[in-house]
């Protein structure tokens, strides 16, 4: 009895680190893509179409060469190339799937050791919050980014 | 043997478009993007048209490129037709040959379209499809005559690639990506600023121009963040940035820190203060893992990719390395890299890293060059090849 009980106590603690590194590379994979981001505000004049406001272009278009056919569209092209980087790199596994190629071209990890910063102020980090991982320098620093929540504070020098 | 010929040579970043045709002794760099302003509500602006944007703050962008491929293309479209224009560099490609790159492992659907667009749109006489880094090698060896090898490394907008050039050709197997380039630079900048003291999250342009006026690769690290903790005088790191107002001020400037506040003076600006910012943002690039991307930073990829080499072309690849690209223009990027692949490398073998006066316009001057080569004709593609064999010929013609 008493050592099933125990047994359940240790999966769940274990099933919470998963989900806590499982969060954790959710976290990490967000920020990354946060700073792939082209604009982090909403387009300030979404009504304002481009191809219509440049009909100076097409008058460029139809003056060279003379016997010029009318030019596409960018709305053409928009539609006949239309797929995804995320499209475009699994076509390039099927179609391509022998290295090299973009996937294989990939630098590997680093063999230099990781090294972890205050998430406040860039320095050198000594404290660690266990629940979410994050590092910082100092309690202050820590107070600043009043973070974790105080419910959880479990702090280790590190 | 050399021949003189015009071509036209779009070396066509994701960041900017460096074009021109080959007698001209500099190309144009165009922003290859549309931007949108707060302040105007009536036009957008295309590419260097933003030079008339009174107000630059708020900038939305639309960009043709993502993750450093072409995807949006009535983006890039727009973009290419402003650039053909009269308005800004007029091309003839019924005449003139027309050089392009594109990058390393281009996709075959967006090297089907590139190749449509221009025979079928532009109406090509004939063409070159290339990666730039091509371009940048042809150029190192003609300025160098008698180099073997070439190691080239391209730290542009959206990636840095480091790519064994040997007897001219590129050894594909050796060709390593490091997904960190200036997009992830201004972007993480960005963000610590905002953290840390003022909300710039939506000023990517100006935020652009703080990375570039004020960050450096750092020689020594760990000596310079300890610098950059200290206080007054001794941190001799610390700097103010002066930002633009818009109304007074159109281009923001980094200042030393004045200890008296000039009274007045202040009141009217917006200063930011950087202090590590200055180079633990260039410092991704020789450790991507600072940001939790587990991939080599710049040198130990560059030993990485010299070591799948034929073992006697590594002597001259180390010899010979080639930066290109907007981020080797930090201050003390090439001595960084010297330095740390010169500790990797054997050491009987001589390490050389080769900074360009101008980085960004390498590919484009070497574009030019090879136009003059009696070669070029047999390296493009006519219309009417085209016409006839369609893309099969251009994927077996052009090695991008
Ligand atoms: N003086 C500079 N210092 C640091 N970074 C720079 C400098 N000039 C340009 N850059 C950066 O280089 C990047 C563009 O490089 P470039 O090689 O022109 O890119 P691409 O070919 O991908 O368009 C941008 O992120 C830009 O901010
Ligand atoms: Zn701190």
């Amino acid at each position: 009895m008493a050592s099933a009980r125990e047994s359940g106590r240790l999966k769940d603690a274990n099933q919470k680190r998963i989900l806590d590194e499982a969060a954790r590379r959710r976290r990490m994979r967000k920020a990354l893509e946060a700073l792939e981001q082209d604009n982090f505000h909403d387009d300030p004049h979404a009504d304002l179409v481009m191809s219509k406001k440049v009909p100076k272009f097409q008058e460029t278009l139809e003056s060279r060469g003379g016997r010029r056919k009318k030019a596409r569209s960018a709305e053409y092209y928009k539609q006949r190339f239309r797929k995804t980087f995320a499209q475009l790199v699994e076509e390039d596994q099927n179609y391509n799937p022998d290295p090299p190629n973009y996937m294989s071209a990939q630098a590997p990890p680093s063999k230099v050791p990781e090294r972890h910063f205050c998430a406040v102020c860039g320095f050198t980090s000594n404290y660690k919050c266990i629940p979410c991982g994050a590092r910082y320098c100092s309690v202050e620093a820590l107070r600043r980014a009043d973070h974790p929540p105080k419910e959880s504070y479990r702090m280790c020098k590190i | 043997m050399a021949i003189s010929r015009e071509v036209f040579v779009l070396d066509n970043g994701a960041y900017t478009a460096k074009v021109g045709i080959s007698n001209s002794e500099h190309p144009r760099v165009i922003p290859n993007c549309i931007m949108k302003a707060k302040s105007e509500r009536r036009r957008p602006f295309v590419g260097d048209q933003l030079e008339d944007c009174r107000d630059a703050s708020g900038l939305f962008y639309i960009l043709p490129f993502q993750k450093g491929y072409l995807v949006n293309w009535d983006v890039q479209k727009n973009v290419w037709d402003y650039i053909f224009s009269k308005e800004c560099c007029p091309a003839n490609f019924s005449e003139t040959p027309l050089v392009v790159t594109e990058p390393y492992f281009n996709f075959p659907s967006i090297q089907e379209a590139m190749t449509e667009i221009f025979f079928e749109e532009y109406e090509c006489k004939s063409l070159l499809r290339i990666n730039a880094g091509d371009l940048s090698c042809y150029n190192y060896k003609k300025k160098n005559p008698g180099t073997l090898c070439c190691l080239l490394v391209d730290s542009g907008y959206s990636f840095t690639h480091v790519v064994p050039y040997i007897k001219g050709k590129k050894l594909k197997q050796g060709i390593r990506r490091i997904d960190v380039g200036g997009k992830m630079l201004t972007n993480h900048l960005k963000e610590i600023i905002s953290y840390r003291q003022l909300h710039v999250m939506d000023e990517t342009h100006v935020m652009n121009q703080v990375k570039e006026d004020a960050c450096f690769v750092s020689q020594n690290f760990f000596r310079d963040m300890d610098i950059a903790r200290k206080r007054d005088k001794e941190n001799t790191i610390a700097r103010d940035y002066v930002l633009p107002d818009f109304t007074t001020l159109r281009r923001g400037y980094v200042r030393s820190i004045d200890p008296v506040d000039k009274a007045g003076e202040s009141e009217q600006q917006q200063i930011l203060r950087l202090n590590n910012e200055r180079f633990t943002v260039p410092e991704i690039m020789f450790h991507p893992s600072d940001l939790g991307i587990s991939q080599m930073g710049i040198p130990e990829a560059i030993c990485h990719s010299i070591g799948v080499c034929p073992v006697e072309a590594q002597p001259h690849l180390y010899a010979n390395i080639l930066l290109t690209g907007g981020c080797s223009l930090f201050p003390g990027f090439r001595e960084r890299v010297e330095a740390e692949v010169r500790s990797r490398a054997p050491d009987d073998l001589d390490v050389q890293v080769t900074l360009p006066a101008n980085p960004v316009t390498y590919a484009w001057h070497g574009g030019a060059l090879l136009g003059q080569d009696s070669e070029f004709s047999n390296m493009t593609v006519s219309r009417e090849e085209y016409e006839e064999e369609g893309h099969s010929l251009c994927f077996e013609k052009f090695d991008i």
